[in-house]
């Protein structure tokens, strides 16, 4: 790897003690030539998860974008990013009032190009779009995996995030939904999996604006070896958002003693009629379900994968893609299997 | 009863003067200051020199004040929680000496502050419910008094100036900011330069104090900062109940409290500590309090916050030993020019440790509640459980309320939990308790009471009843 950049990535929406290092991340990127991406101005200043220089690092170094206009009422149906390993790659989502969208990118051990596969995704979701954007990942133990996105969410509009984060050196991901519009609706899944050294770092940002806007974040994780992981997970109810709605979970399975799983799930809120609850639960696999998985025949570490991928299952069903899916199976079982 | 307020049958009206448009209240009042000595306002190595040499300080403890300044100019403002922009310390008086000597009886108390500690009820309940008394005045204690039969046990309850120069005057140099080192932030830094007074505990093994020793803090001076000293040692297999109580009367300027506490639990040994805190609202509130725990001892936190303009409180738990354990209750109330930070942190080192710390706030007319914790689990820590439950109350859109948990867990044989809820006061609880009779104030009222509970059982009855007092005080004409 040539020259680096390191870039403050994933910033806390508030700080908090310095010493928990989690203000933010340092995130090395590669040096390279810029080519500046051309961005059309209505997706210039959506907010990120990942934050203001890690946006400007993918628009300068894209070169193109790939920009997905969904007209009025149109179904667009599935779209696949056939870009993904890039280095940088940008992708717009314009969707038009009652249009509809998915947009789904994998990046595997074998497609990505290099040491670095970036991907920032920005979504505008006028009234009562609906708009997925799936972003999955089984890169290679060499490569920086950087998945950005950010939302603008219109008046009974949906915008459903899923990232899935399975490998690479080192993988930051983020997201953030500005829920702008009347009963404008976010879901956030993600699942992640840290064995050897990986390091894992996650920033989930939403903010309520609009009134009866709904936030849903699920994270689920399965931590081995070294991996050191970082979520991040804020609902910002700000004034006037009245009877809005936010929930977020985290689950974490730790599976090896130096292994390190920090969370920091925030609520910010200064309005007063809303309903925000967050909860967390860390820690060790459950002994009886594993007495009970290895006293039916399995071994330590088929009872351990199958609980990993109970959990996981759900969230890796809606890639709507066969054989992607059976990857990232193998993928797990070829990383769990330790016996 | 053993009343904070001295007041509590009187009306709502004759407790809330405010409410007929004078701006006071039940803590709100004062004396002129009669100080027999006080440095110059700022903070410079010949006003901690001056300290020092007033108050006779051995030499290390000299050292350790200049030392502790040259910390304090080195560290920076903390860059996260409330601002602190309205706190000059070029304008904060670091040292009062009221005009009294320490005394024993309150007879022999000058009759200003034996006023002021009256009104605040503080020597009815002593005779009723503590074992033993200090009351400090500004900079230093004025009175002291622990029960015969409790110091005939071995306890040890005196002021820190008298402990420095006593018979554990080794231990107390052994103990004395050792676990909030000054290097800890810039406000324990601070501390370490100008502290003066607080309380020296010292239980022996074994010894169970039945009824609790109290200590109370009173800053009467305008501008002026008090810097107490709290250090107490439970040695194995004993337990004590400490209380711990504050306040100020209103000026325009601002004033400053930077005590530390500093808590030893032996082996198998209990501490409960609690505080009811109401500073009054121009009070900058930069407190550092911090328990070490050993093998099976038990740390029990409870924590009530509901004055001062600006507060950083974060009682620290280390459980050091195994099969330790902590548990921390706690209530923040923030209403109108206020915004207090506020929570708990706890390390978790031993093995087989356990903590749960159970949080409410309660943000109104303008006030700020930020709930703020970490709960670090240890490499060694094998075995530890920990959960955290933080309960917020909005009762007005004027108001904010943030909840920042931080979770740092550096074994697989853990287990964290966390759960964290935020909202309002739901139309249908008020509308059922309207429809029996009850007004919209007093609904309110009843449903915050409620909310607070959990925190009120954990407090002798006495301090319950003060603490439902207090909420009902800042509850008064919050209907909107």
């Amino acid at each position: 790897m040539g020259e680096q950049n390191i870039l403050k990535v994933n910033p806390l929406p508030t700080l908090t003690w310095n010493h928990l290092m989690l203000n933010f991340a340092n995130m090395p990127l590669e040096e390279k030539a810029q080519v500046k991406a051309d961005i059309p101005a209505e997706f210039n200043g959506i907010e990120t998860g990942m934050g203001g220089e890690f946006v400007s690092y993918v628009e300068s170094h894209a070169g193109s974008v790939q920009l997905i206009r969904a007209g009025k009422g149109e179904d667009l149906g599935v779209i696949r990013d056939d870009n993904a390993g890039a280095s940088a790659e940008v992708i717009l989502i314009d969707a038009a009032e009652d249009s509809r969208v998915t947009f789904y990118s994998h990046v595997s051990g074998t497609k990505a190009n290099g040491t670095q596969a970036t991907r920032l995704v920005k979504v505008i979701a006028a009234a009562r779009a609906q708009v997925t954007v799936i972003q999955s990942q089984t890169a290679g133990n060499d490569t920086m995996i950087g998945d950005d996105f950010g939302a603008i969410i219109g008046d009974e509009a949906g915008v459903h995030l899923i990232q899935v984060q399975l490998g690479g050196k080192a993988a930051f991901a983020g997201g953030c939904a500005a829920l702008k519009g009347y009963k404008a609706g976010f879901t956030e899944e993600t699942i992640y999996f840290g064995d050897e050294s990986r390091r894992l770092d996650f920033s989930y940002v939403t903010r309520h604006t609009g009134k009866k806007t709904t936030t849903s974040m699920l994270a689920s994780g399965a931590l081995f070896g070294n991996s050191d992981k970082v979520y991040r997970g804020s609902m910002a109810f700000i004034h006037g958002c009245s009877r809005s709605k936010g929930r977020e979970a985290e689950n974490v399975l730790l599976f090896s003693p130096t292994a390190r799983n920090r969370s920091i799930p925030l609520i910010l809120c200064d309005e007063e009629d809303v309903d925000g609850q967050h909860a967390a639960s860390i820690g060790k696999i459950n002994k009886e379900l594993m007495y009970y998985l290895q006293s039916r025949g399995l071994t330590e570490s088929q009872a351990r994968q199958l609980a990993v991928e109970s959990r996981f299952n759900p969230v890796i069903d809606e890639i709507p893609d066969e054989a992607v899916r059976q990857e990232i199976h193998a993928y797990l079982e070829r990383r769990m299997n330790l016996d | 009863m053993p009343s904070l307020s001295g007041k509590v049958n009187e009306t709502v009206e004759d407790q809330r003067p405010e409410i007929q448009g004078v701006n006071s209240s039940i803590y709100d009042f004062r004396y002129e200051t009669h100080a027999s000595f006080e440095t110059d306002a700022g903070l410079t190595p010949e006003i901690v020199e001056q300290i020092s040499k007033e108050k006779n300080d051995p030499d290390w403890m000299r050292e350790f004040r200049l030392k502790s300044l040259e910390i304090y100019q080195k560290t920076p403002v903390p860059n996260w929680g409330p601002p602190l922009d309205g706190l000059n310390m070029d304008q904060i008086i670091t040292y009062v000496r009221p005009d009294t000597p320490m005394r024993g009886k309150w007879s022999e108390v000058p009759d200003d502050i034996k006023n002021t500690f009256e009104r605040l009820g503080i020597p009815d309940a002593e005779q009723k419910s503590l074992a033993g008394v200090g009351a400090q005045y500004d900079s230093e204690v004025v009175y002291h008094n622990v029960k015969d039969e409790v110091a005939r046990q071995g306890v040890i309850y005196t002021d820190m100036e008298s402990a420095l120069r006593g018979p554990y005057a080794d231990l107390v140099k052994e103990k004395f900011m050792h676990l909030v080192p000054p290097t800890d932030h810039k406000f324990a830094a601070l501390h370490g330069a100008v502290w003066s007074g607080g309380s020296f505990v010292y239980v022996p093994a074994g010894v169970h104090v039945d009824i609790p020793l109290q200590s109370y803090f009173r800053l009467n001076a305008a501008g002026a900062g008090q810097f107490e000293h709290t250090l107490i040692i439970v040695e194995p297999g004993a337990y004590l109940h400490f209380i711990e109580g504050c306040s100020a009367p209103k000026y325009n300027v601002a004033n400053l409290h930077a005590g530390c506490v500093e808590l030893y639990v032996g082996k198998g040994a209990r501490l409960r500590y609690s505080t009811i805190e109401n500073w009054s609202k121009n009070m900058y509130n930069l407190n550092t309090k911090r328990a070490l725990v050993e093998d099976d001892g038990i740390m029990e936190w409870v924590s009530g916050s509901f004055g001062s303009h600006i507060s950083y409180l974060y009682p620290m738990t280390i459980l050091k030993g195994n099969n330790s354990h902590m548990d921390f209750t706690g209530i923040t109330f923030a209403g109108k020019t206020q915004a207090l930070d506020t929570g708990a942190k706890v390390v978790h080192n031993g093995k087989n440790t356990s903590s749960h710390i159970s949080t409410k706030s309660i943000s109104k007319d303008g006030g700020i509640c930020v709930y703020r914790s970490e709960v670090i689990i240890g490499k060694d820590a094998i075995g530890a459980k920990s959960s955290v439950n933080c309960d917020s109350l909005m009762l007005d859109s004027k108001s904010r309320s943030d909840t920042i948990p931080a979770m740092d867990v550096r074994n697989a044989d853990s287990d964290v939990g966390h759960e964290a809820k935020i909202g309002r006061i739901s139309d249908e609880a008020i509308f059922y308790l309207m429809s029996r009779g009850l007004s919209e104030e007093d609904a309110r009222a009843m449903i915050v009471s409620g909310f607070a509970e959990p925190v009120a059982k954990e407090l002798p009855l006495e301090y319950a009843v003060e603490m439902n007092n207090l909420i009902k005080l800042e509850m008064d004409g919050s209907t909107f």
